[in-house]
């Protein structure tokens, strides 16, 4: 403290001069850097609000047309599909299924497992921990028709299950929870053991509220990973009161050679509404997730 | 296990068939206002009868369409009706006991059917090598010549007929006159399949490939070798320009007024009405004089519907129901008026032509009438396995022509590679 | 695993028979499959189909398109994860800075993390637009004449940036958090030592920091392989012509959309030895990494 205040004495105008300036640099650096990322959003935003022949001649607008609240009414609220019963309500639902759903049982199954591989003496650890780590980054894409077969066998195809199941094989979820539950201090398995507790009462009175951060960071990630799936939905639901968002979206979108104008301001209106859910949650449990992730990367 | 599976769900059926509706699905891959067409049609179908309820379900593009069957083929929960895309026709009718041929289907379930009722470019494209037709063409479309009639009277010329008369006046005068004179929005189907057909010239062995599956493909020739030549040269003088392997892109120029003339789909009019604000009609796909005097027909684009099969009688006589309900003029017409898609039949035409629906848009006619010339020896279409890959490696390299990566000659030569390659691959699939 | 664990016999293997078996139904047997028919060329519908050895593989050995594809997904893997990386860096950095308004640009800056691959490429569809593109015309301002979908490099570009744009907000988080996780007394004693806050940056900051710029450079080269997908498949806009393509798409062109199953498998079995290679390489760096903390 003292060095502190003797440099800043020794030669004080310019310190604080350089210290304004790097502040003002920071913060245009922040400004443009925040411009960056947000203006295509501001755009598609504009944009939603014009019929489609508009769009098509003109492409994206940065003034606002008259058509905003229909577009985005069109979007939510207009019947389609040969049942008339699919609207953006229901491919909202469906995508809250999809996301929590996925988030949710990722969480419990992969936090099982990290359990099961940190804090027990297990012959076979170091082989179970391969059979599921060697999945880690083996993307859906690759193995997509297998596990297509794999569900209409299980007779699990147009079900939320079948949309979910095959999207937690990947061990994404139990690699953060090991290198969290890897990072708690051994004392506190010892004292447990000292009390008395078993391993099931230690993980659900002690662990499993410790990791409250770490389920939080998991949640949101996964949450997002799942609401935004495309192609798994596409193969496995032939049933159109399954249908997600982003399906709804790239089946507007797909017109690429079709005769017809594409919608495309209810397209851009439905990817905000698509994008809103998630966002939300993301700032919403903000400071958790960060905290959460703070604690992992230990 | 899975014939178990796919007799257990046929009992089931039959046993409740007796009392309810025979229900079938039919898995297409028409997106946005032409999907709502399609519902159209099987509400309307549904409203016509009380005995069977056909579903419709929007599977994504032809190719997840496509894909998305043969998965489903494969675990034995096929849709009754599967919309299939051209390119994607062999693999389908390669696979014998995947689909009935749906002149079988109509056959059995005693629905009249004669090949001669269909309008001659769309009778063979889904037909075997003996002439019978296994997949019911549904939205057929044919390459044709869009213009824009302000461009030309500006330019003070007519749509060309020929590729000669293109080079020589109709593209020069329209440069003159402040436009890009040609675009284009599917090499492989215009400049290739269509361009063999139009001249009469073989695109593969085996009849096509109609004959069977150890086909190689004859692309690289001098005729199209030339016309490539040609479109180098006339995109570097400012005659055609091209704006890469999507559809859009190419007709957008068209439709903002930019290019005086583009090939497009037969299809394409009932979109363009609504796009564009200028007046605008259609001809023939033009042709080289210097290869033929008598320019023959096209073939027809787009996709067919095909029966799968494994599904109780009951389904599959739904399923012809359907297809008789699909083909009647009344039906066709309509789709045509919608869409701008060919009425397949020559009744539909003629239901068409009565109502004076051609006095009022005469372009929406050219694609029939193009379909409707003679036919020649190399006209009905073709059969190659593979053949998506194969779209795509010409695509590829003609890419690299027009944008001057690569020459006209080395650029067939990896085609013609290529593809016999892939024709390889495939005939090995087929034992 | 845990010095002063629990010796229970049969709850780990309760605890672990969950997630092995979905892992066993959907990934091992997809895996199994696609080594099986990798030797075979066989007809989608499962009528016909001939052994051919290790033909596939050769093929894909002798394919020069094959070779283009791999090389431009280690061009595109490599600047995608740097720029994301360093972009992301220099806002976390500067966003730990402030002190005022850092919660509003962490809060601005995360939105995107939450769009849809799908939704990511259509913007680029738009805005790469050639017509009427805003960035289409940007670059035309400087006399690029920028074409998306005809020009090789050009296409590939405007990728880079939509994946680069999308992938920025996950490191900005990341690497926020690893920041303002370093001590108080850490910083507050490097701000004595060094008045000069880049050199500052690089001798106290970054070698802290490393560990997450580690993990987040995995996260990222996978990302670029696998997860932009969506993106590079909505901007071909349904046609792959002679535009970049990464591996996993190059599997997908050929088994999803062309149905080769045993050419697009022997792709699959590459990718995932690839994959392999990538997870012990991670883990190895990642014990190390636990040892010396």
């Amino acid at each position: 403290m003292a060095d502190l205040t003797q440099t800043q004495i020794a030669q004080p105008t310019p310190s604080r001069l350089r210290f304004k300036w790097n502040t003002i640099f920071d913060h245009l650096i922040l400004i443009a850097g925040s411009l960056l990322m947000l203006m295509p959003l501001v755009y598609a935003f504009i944009t939603a609000s014009y019929d489609p022949v508009t769009i098509h001649r003109e492409g994206l607008a940065l003034t606002f047309g008259d058509e905003l609240g229909s577009n985005f009414e069109k979007a939510l609220f207009e019947k389609g599909g040969f049942t008339k019963t699919v609207d953006g309500m229901v491919m909202l639902k469906n995508s809250f299924i999809l996301g929590i759903g996925f988030a949710v049982g990722k969480i419990i199954i992969s936090m099982m497992a990290a359990y099961a591989i940190v804090y027990f003496r297990l012959r076979f650890a170091t082989f179970a921990f391969w059979i599921i780590f060697t999945t880690l980054l083996l993307p859906l894409e690759v193995r997509i028709l297998p596990s297509y077969e794999a569900i209409q066998r299980l007779g699990m195809a147009n079900t939320y299950s079948g949309l979910i199941v095959p999207l937690i094989a990947s061990a994404t979820g139990t690699f953060f929870f090991r290198q969290f539950f890897r990072a708690v201090p051994e004392e506190l398995v010892e004292a447990a053991r000292i009390d008395g507790a078993g391993p099931v009462k230690f993980f659900i009175d002690i662990l499993v509220p410790l990791s409250r951060t770490m389920i939080a960071a998991i949640f949101i990630i996964m949450f997002v990973f799942g609401w935004n799936q495309y192609l798994w939905p596409t193969l496995i639901t032939t049933d159109e009161s399954l249908f997600t968002l982003v399906r709804g979206i790239k089946q507007i979108v797909l017109t690429y050679s079709d005769a017809a104008i594409p919608e495309h301001g209810q397209a851009l209106a439905l990817a905000i509404v698509a994008m809103l859910p998630p966002v939300l949650i993301v700032i919403f449990f903000q400071s958790w997730f960060v905290k959460g992730l703070t604690e992992s990367d230990k | 296990m899975k014939l178990l599976k796919i007799a257990a769900t046929g009992l089931v059926f039959a046993a409740t068939s007796a009392s309810a509706q025979t229900e079938i699905t039919w898995w297409h891959a028409m997106g946005g206002q032409l999907g709502e067409t399609v519902n159209q049609i099987a509400e309307d179908f549904n409203a016509s009868q009380s005995d069977y309820k056909i579903t419709p379900v929007f599977k994504g593009s032809y190719e997840e369409t496509l894909t998305a069957g043969i998965a489903a083929f494969r675990a034995g929960e096929q849709p009754n009706i599967m919309q299939v895309f051209d390119a994607g026709a062999a693999t389908v009718i390669g696979a014998k006991g995947a689909v009935i041929p749906v002149q079988d289907l109509l056959a059995a379930n005693d629905v009249a059917f004669d090949i001669n009722d269909y309008i001659p470019g769309v009778r063979y494209f889904y037909a075997d090598a003996d002439g019978k037709m296994i997949g019911m063409p549904f939205n057929s479309s044919t390459p044709i010549l869009y213009y824009n009639e302000d461009a030309l009277a500006k330019a003070g010329v007519t749509a060309p007929k020929t590729w000669e008369e293109f080079a020589s006046t109709t593209g020069p005068a329209l440069k003159e006159a402040g436009y890009i004179p040609l675009s284009q929005s599917h090499l492989p189907w215009i400049f290739t399949e269509n361009f063999h057909s139009r001249h009469d010239l073989p695109f593969a062995s085996n009849n096509n490939g109609y004959d069977g599956a150890d086909t190689e493909i004859l692309v690289n020739n001098d005729a199209i070798k030339a016309h490539f030549s040609a479109l180098k040269d006339w995109k570097d003088q400012g005659l055609f320009e091209w704006y890469g392997t999507g559809w859009g892109d190419n007709a957008k120029p068209f439709e903002e007024g930019k290019v005086a003339m583009w090939l497009g789909s037969s299809g394409s009019f009932g979109g363009l009405v609504q796009k564009v604000d200028f007046p605008f009609s259609a001809t023939m796909l033009p042709y080289w004089e210097g290869v033929t005097a008598e320019p023959k027909q096209t073939f027809i684009g787009g996709a067919a519907l095909f029966a799968m099969s494994g599904k109780s009688d009951e389904e599959n006589k739904a399923t012809a129901e359907f297809f008789s309900f699909l083909t009647s003029p009344e039906v066709q017409y309509g789709w045509h008026k919608e869409t701008g898609y060919v009425p397949i039949t020559e009744a539909a035409y003629e239901v068409a032509k009565e109502d004076g629906h051609y006095n009022e848009f005469p372009a929406a006619e050219v694609g029939i009438q193009q379909l409707s010339l003679p036919a020649g020896d190399n006209t009905k279409g073709y059969r190659m396995g593979f053949y998506v890959q194969i779209r795509d490696v010409m695509n590829r390299e003609y890419g690299r022509i027009l944008t001057g990566e690569t020459d006209v000659e080395t650029a067939f030569a990896n085609i013609e590679a290529e593809s016999n390659k892939l024709l390889e691959r495939f005939a090995k699939t087929q034992n | 695993m845990k010095r002063a664990g629990f010796t229970n016999p049969w709850l780990p293997i309760l605890l672990l028979v969950p997630q092995l078996s979905i892992i066993v139904v959907f990934f091992y047997w997809p895996a199994a499959w696609a080594i099986q028919s990798s030797f075979y060329l066989q007809d989608p519908f499962g009528f016909g189909s001939t052994f051919v050895g290790a033909e596939n593989y050769t093929d894909i050995a002798q394919s020069i398109e094959y070779r283009k594809v791999a090389w431009f997904t280690v061009y595109f893997t490599a600047i995608v994860t740097f720029l994301s990386l360093s972009i992301a860096l220099l806002l976390a950095v500067k966003a730990d800075n402030v002190l005022r308004g850092a919660k509003t640009y962490r809060t601005l800056l995360m939105w995107v993390y939450a769009i849809a691959p799908p939704v990511a490429g259509f913007l680029g569809i738009m805005f790469f637009d050639q017509s009427h593109g805003p960035l289409t015309r940007f670059f035309g301002f400087f006399g690029w004449d920028f074409k998306l979908g005809v020009d090789y490099f050009d296409t590939a570009t405007a990728m880079i940036i939509v994946a680069v744009w999308k992938q920025i907000p996950v490191n900005f988080i990341f690497f926020l958090s690893g920041l303002q996780s370093i001590p108080r007394s850490v910083r507050e004693a490097a701000l004595i030592d060094n008045n000069s806050g880049f050199r500052r940056f690089w001798d106290v900051t970054f070698p802290l920091l490393a560990p997450t710029a580690f993990f987040l450079l995995i996260i990222n080269i996978t990302y670029a392989m696998f997860d932009t997908f969506g993106i590079i498949d909505t901007m071909m806009k349904g046609e792959p012509g002679a535009n970049p393509m990464t591996l996993v798409y190059k599997v997908y062109l050929d088994g999803f959309r062309g149905n080769d199953l045993g050419g697009s498998s022997a792709q699959s079995v590459v990718l995932m030895v690839l994959v392999l290679v990538l997870t012990i390489f991670q883990f190895r760096l990642i014990e190390r990494r636990i040892h010396y903390t």
